[in-house]
C-alpha cells in the first residue's frame, strides 16, 4: 500500500488547508513557523519589541536595557523544527467496523489519518515519528524527517494489526523517553482504554502538546441494531446478549454522556480533542484540530 | 369458467410450505455475534425478546409461491368451461373442402374434417368410409355444451351404424353436393346389386366325411341342393326340380371321404369326423373358412363354443365359435334321423344355412337428408382442460426468479 492509497485523493487535495501547529509556540506573533528556544549562533535576528508582562525574563535583551533603560524582547525569525509524534492505538477494539461499510475499521481510519499527518509534517519540514501501542507493547519508528522517513512510517502503518489490549505503564516507559517537552503528540484511539487517556493526560501535564482524535463507529453513535444480538468485546472477551431496539435509547444516552465526560476531562487537561465517526469524511478531525487559517494561539476549544 | 382439481390429495404437498418458513425463521440473530467495544455502556438488563421473526420476506414470499405452485401441480388442476366460443364446422369426407366454405358460411368457425381425430380442414381429405355416426357422437360428447356445431354432408353418407345419431345438442345439418357424386352413385349401386346376389347365392359347400358318417351325408347334400333351388328364379323351379332331386342322390355337391383335399374356393365345409381337426383343415378355418363339425369333434384348446342354433323349444342343435378369421359350428348330436329328428323337417336347410352364415351387417349408407341427428341424446359431463402445463411454466419461472434473487449480490453478507 502506498501513501496514495492510505490518503484518499480528495483528502490529499485538501491537505494544504491544514497545518500542524504547536500550541507551545510562546511568541504568538513571531515570524517562524514554530517557537524556538535555541539561542545559538545561527539565530537570525528579527526584531525587538517592547516587553509585556508574561514574557520570560531571559528573553529580555539586557544589553539593550543597559543602553536604553527599557525592556526589549528579542525575537527570532528562523524556524526551529518541531517534532510530531503519532500515538496510534492498535488494540483489538480498533478492529471494529460498521456493518454498513465493511472494510473500513477504526484502525483503517487511524492509518489514513496518521498518513495525512505524516504528509503534513513532511510538507512543513518537521520531524515526525510513530508510536504504535498494541497487544505486543510499544512499536516505534524514531523521529526523523524527509520523504524516506515518510515511506518508512507508511510501511509501518500498513503493517499494523489490531490485537490485544492496552499494555501496562511499564511497557510504555519509552514513550516518555521519546516525546520530549514541547513536542506535538496526536493520539489516534477509540478512547475506551483508560490507560490511553491517562497517558495523554500526563503527557499534557508534562508540557507536551497533545491532540486526541477519538475514532468511533456510526453504530456506536446510532445503535441501529434490529433484533437480538450477542455483543462481544474483543479486547476483554466479554459477551452480552441484548435486544437492539430495547437497548437503543439507554445506550445512546449513556454513551453520549461518556463521550461528553471524556471531552470535558481532556479539555481540562488542555488536550485538544475531536471525535471522528467512521461515516464522516476523513479530514473532518483534521479540519477541527489543525486548521491553517485560525490563529495559532486561539485554537477551537474541543 | 371454474377451476377444479383432479387429485385433491395432491394439496397435501402444501405441507411443504413449512420448509421455507422454517428456513426463514430468524433463529440466528438471537445469538449473532457482533463486535462491539463500547460494551460497558450497554445495560445488561434488556435481554432479547423471544418472538418469531422472519428474515428476507420477499425471498420467503417467492419460495412460498414456488412450493404452492408445485403442490397445485400435484393436485392436477383443470379448467371447466374453458373453450366455449368458437363454433365448429365438421365436413364429412366426400365434400369438396374448397367449395364448402362458400356454400356454408359460419363466421369465425373452426373447420375440421369429420374423420377420426378431427383433422383440420387444411390437411388432406381423409379416406372415404369413416365411422360417421360414431364420430358425431364423439364430437357431441367432447365439445362443450355451448359450442355450436355445423355438419356439412354430401347427399349420401357412408359409415353409419344401426341407430340414427341422437345428440345432446342441436346440430346445423347442411347438405352440399359431393365431389363426383354421379360416378360415386353408380358405382355404389353396382356394389349394392352384387352384394344382393352374393347374399342370395349360397357359397360353395364341401362335405368331407369319415366312413362311419356316410349315412349323414345325404341329408347335408339335400340341404345344399335345397339352397340352390331356392336361389334359382321361381319360373324355372318346375323344370329344375326333377334334375335336382336326382342330384341329391348322386352328386353335384362336392361330397367325398376325408382323404380328398378341400378345393381352394370352398367357403363352407362339413367335416364329419370324430376326433381332432387335422392341421390343414385347422389352417383352412383360421384363414377364413366356416366349418360344420361332427358332434364328437375335439376342438383345439381355447375355443369355447356358445349355442347358436336352437330349436323352437329351446333345444340346442348346434353351437359355434370363432377360430382365427373363420368360424366353426359344432353339431349338438349325431346327424341321423334317430338322434336329430329335425333333419327330416322342411326347415332344416334354412336352419343349417342360418347357422353357417355370418350375422348380416347393419346398413351403413343413407341419404343424408334422412340422417339429420335427433335431439335428446345423452348428456355427457364436460371434458375439463388440464392447465398443468401453464402451471409448470409458472413454477419454472418462479424457480428461476427465486434462484436469481437468492444468488444475487444484493443479499450482501447473508449469515
Amino acid at each position: 500500500m502506498k501513501t496514495a492509497e492510505l490518503i484518499p485523493a480528495e483528502v490529499r487535495a485538501r491537505l494544504g488547508e491544514f497545518r500542524l501547529a504547536s500550541r507551545r509556540a510562546l511568541g504568538g506573533q513571531g515570524f517562524g513557523q514554530h517557537h524556538s528556544r535555541s539561542r545559538g549562533a545561527g539565530l537570525e535576528f528579527a526584531q525587538y519589541r517592547a516587553y509585556e508582562p508574561g514574557d520570560e525574563l531571559r528573553q529580555i535583551d539586557w544589553k539593550l536595557y543597559a543602553r536604553s533603560d527599557k525592556f526589549f524582547v528579542r525575537e527570532a525569525e528562523r524556524d526551529s523544527p518541531m517534532t510530531a509524534w503519532l500515538l496510534i492505538d492498535a488494540t483489538a477494539s480498533m478492529a471494529q467496523e460498521d456493518a454498513a461499510r465493511p472494510g473500513w475499521s477504526r484502525l483503517d481510519a487511524a492509518r489514513s489519518l496518521a498518513a495525512c499527518l505524516v504528509e503534513l509534517a513532511l510538507r512543513q519540514g518537521d520531524r515526525f515519528g510513530l508510536l504504535v501501542v498494541g497487544g505486543d507493547g510499544l512499536k516505534m519508528v524514531a523521529a526523523g524527517s524527509g520523504p524516506r522517513h515518510r515511506d518508512r512510517c507508511v510501511l509501518e502503518l500498513r503493517q499494523l494489526r489490531a490485537h490485544g489490549s492496552w499494555p501496562s505503564e511499564a511497557q510504555l516507559r519509552p514513550v516518555w523517553e521519546r516525546i520530549g517537552a514541547g513536542d506535538l503528540a496526536v493520539l489516534l484511539s477509540d478512547g475506551f482504554d483508560d490507560g490511553a487517556i491517562s497517558l495523554i493526560v500526563r503527557l499534557a501535564a508534562a508540557r507536551r502538546d497533545v491532540f486526541c482524535v477519538q475514532l468511533l463507529t456510526a453504530e456506536e453513535r446510532d445503535f441501529p441494531f434490529q433484533g437480538g444480538r450477542r455483543f462481544i468485546d474483543r479486547e476483554t472477551g466479554a459477551e452480552l446478549l441484548a435486544d437492539g431496539p430495547a437497548a437503543r435509547a439507554d445506550f445512546v444516552e449513556r454513551f453520549k454522556a461518556a463521550r461528553l465526560a471524556l471531552a470535558a476531562r481532556l479539555a481540562t487537561s488542555g488536550i485538544r480533542h475531536a471525535e471522528y465517526f467512521l461515516d464522516q469524511p476523513l479530514d473532518a478531525p483534521l479540519r477541527r484540530l489543525f486548521p491553517a487559517r485560525a490563529g495559532r494561539a486561539t485554537p477551537e476549544s474541543a | 369458467m371454474s377451476l377444479g382439481l383432479l387429485l385433491p390429495i395432491g394439496l397435501a404437498a402444501l405441507a411443504a410450505l413449512l420448509a421455507p418458513l422454517l428456513l426463514h425463521l430468524d433463529r440466528q440473530s438471537e445469538s449473532r455475534p457482533t463486535d462491539f467495544a463500547a460494551l460497558r455502556w450497554l445495560s445488561a438488563r434488556l435481554r432479547p425478546r423471544r418472538q418469531l421473526r422472519l428474515e428476507e420476506l420477499w425471498l420467503l414470499l417467492l419460495r412460498l409461491l414456488l412450493v404452492a405452485s408445485v403442490a397445485l401441480l400435484f393436485a392436477q388442476p383443470v379448467l371447466f368451461g374453458a373453450q366455449g366460443g368458437r363454433p365448429w364446422v365438421l365436413v364429412a369426407p366426400g365434400v369438396d373442402a374448397g367449395s364448402a366454405p362458400a356454400q356454408v358460411s359460419v363466421p369465425g368457425a373452426e373447420w375440421h374434417w369429420l374423420a377420426v381425430g378431427f383433422p383440420a380442414i387444411e390437411s388432406a381429405p381423409p379416406a372415404a368410409p369413416q365411422p360417421l355416426a360414431s364420430l358425431l357422437r364423439e364430437i357431441d360428447a367432447t365439445l362443450p355444451v355451448n359450442t355450436a356445431v355445423t355438419v356439412v354432408v354430401p347427399e349420401t353418407v357412408d359409415g353409419l351404424d344401426g341407430e340414427r345419431p341422437r345428440l345432446a345438442r342441436r346440430v346445423a345439418w347442411r347438405q352440399v353436393s359431393a365431389v363426383g357424386s354421379e360416378a360415386r352413385l353408380s358405382v355404389a349401386s353396382d356394389a349394392a346389386l352384387s352384394g344382393q346376389k352374393l347374399a342370395t347365392r349360397p357359397p360353395q359347400f364341401v362335405i368331407r366325411y369319415a366312413a362311419d358318417r356316410a349315412a349323414s351325408v345325404r341329408y347335408l347334400r339335400a340341404a345344399a341342393i335345397s339352397w340352390q333351388v331356392s336361389a334359382t328364379p321361381a319360373d324355372g323351379a318346375a323344370q329344375a326340380s326333377p334334375v335336382l332331386l336326382k342330384d341329391a342322390e348322386t352328386g353335384a355337391v362336392d361330397a367325398a371321404p376325408l382323404t380328398q383335399p378341400v378345393p381352394a374356393d370352398a367357403r363352407w365345409l362339413a367335416w364329419l369326423a370324430p376326433g381332432e381337426l387335422p392341421p390343414a383343415i385347422r389352417a383352412w378355418i383360421e384363414n377364413g373358412g366356416v366349418a360344420l363339425l361332427d358332434e364328437r369333434a375335439v376342438l383345439p384348446a381355447g375355443v369355447q363354443p356358445v349355442g347358436s342354433w336352437h330349436e323352437a323349444d329351446g333345444e340346442l342343435l348346434a353351437s359355434s365359435a370363432a377360430m382365427g378369421k373363420g368360424r366353426v359350428v359344432i353339431l349338438g348330436r349325431a346327424l341321423l334321423p334317430e338322434t336329430f329328428p329335425q333333419l327330416l323337417a322342411p326347415e332344416f336347410p334354412a336352419g343349417l344355412r342360418a347357422a353357417l352364415e355370418p350375422a348380416p351387417s347393419p346398413p351403413q349408407r343413407a341419404f343424408s337428408q334422412a340422417l339429420r341427428p335427433l335431439p335428446g341424446g345423452p348428456q355427457f359431463p364436460e371434458v375439463p382442460r388440464l392447465v398443468d402445463s401453464w402451471l409448470a411454466l409458472l413454477a419454472a419461472a418462479l424457480f428461476a426468479i427465486e434462484r436469481w434473487f437468492a444468488s444475487s449480490a444484493r443479499r450482501g453478507r447473508a449469515p
